[in-house]
């Protein structure tokens, strides 16, 4: 399984990022995910999240999630992007794509791999107010 | 032995610092350094029972025997995405 994870504090590019897939003839299934930053959190108004992470413990978690993926779905492949500092509402803070023979599988690895992010991958957000 | 503890998110705050040093006898465990540290560091012992405890970069138990020299992190509950 081909893997890509991406830290930074860029924003997130969705265009650039889905000129560079490359797929094999078996593939019949991309599904991409975007986690955006909402307005608010809880009830409070907020103009943005600031990201922090843990980054090469998170870099190891991923692989770890990533290595969990490939044992369980036949999956070609995963790229993911999270972005850290300050990410304005509206903007995405995550993107994750799985590429795969079939769309249940791909739904399956993506979601799958959000919820072990959102467990284990050592991310935290400040919401900075309106 | 000397453990060195990092403290990440509003960890960093309630501690007042980044990281701090603990010296422990030789065999203890990650839940004797976290005893201390929660006396070291009051604002944390409210947050005693949903902290995560990592050593290097893989998250361990309170049964976790530590080494001289282990580098020990300390979070909140995770939120990516």
């Amino acid at each position: 399984m081909k893997t890509e994870l991406t830290i930074s504090t860029d924003a997130i590019d969705e265009t650039a990022l889905a000129k560079r897939r490359v797929m094999d003839d078996g593939m019949g299934a991309v599904v991409c995910f975007l986690g955006v930053v909402r307005g608010s959190e809880g009830d409070a108004s907020i103009t943005a999240l600031d990201y922090e992470a843990h980054e090469e413990m998170a870099r190891h978690q991923f692989g770890l999630i990533f290595d969990a993926v490939e044992k369980r779905w036949p999956v070609e492949s995963v790229r993911l992007v999270h972005r850290l500092g300050v990410v304005p509402v509206n903007e995405p803070s995550l993107w994750v794509e799985v590429t795969a023979p079939h769309r249940a599988e791909a739904f399956d690895a993506c979601q799958f791999l959000i919820d072990e992010m959102k467990q284990k991958v050592p991310i935290w957000k400040k919401p900075l107010p309106a | 032995m000397l453990i060195n503890v990092t403290f990440w998110s509003y960890f960093r705050d309630h501690a007042g610092c980044s990281e701090t040093v603990v010296e422990l006898e030789t065999g203890a465990t990650l839940a004797k350094l976290h005893e201390i540290v929660c006396e070291q560091f009051p604002k944390l012992a409210d947050a005693r029972n949903s902290t995560l405890k990592a050593v290097g970069l893989e998250y361990e138990s309170d049964d976790f025997v530590l080494s001289d020299g282990d580098e020990v992190s300390f979070f909140p509950p995770v939120q990516g995405g």
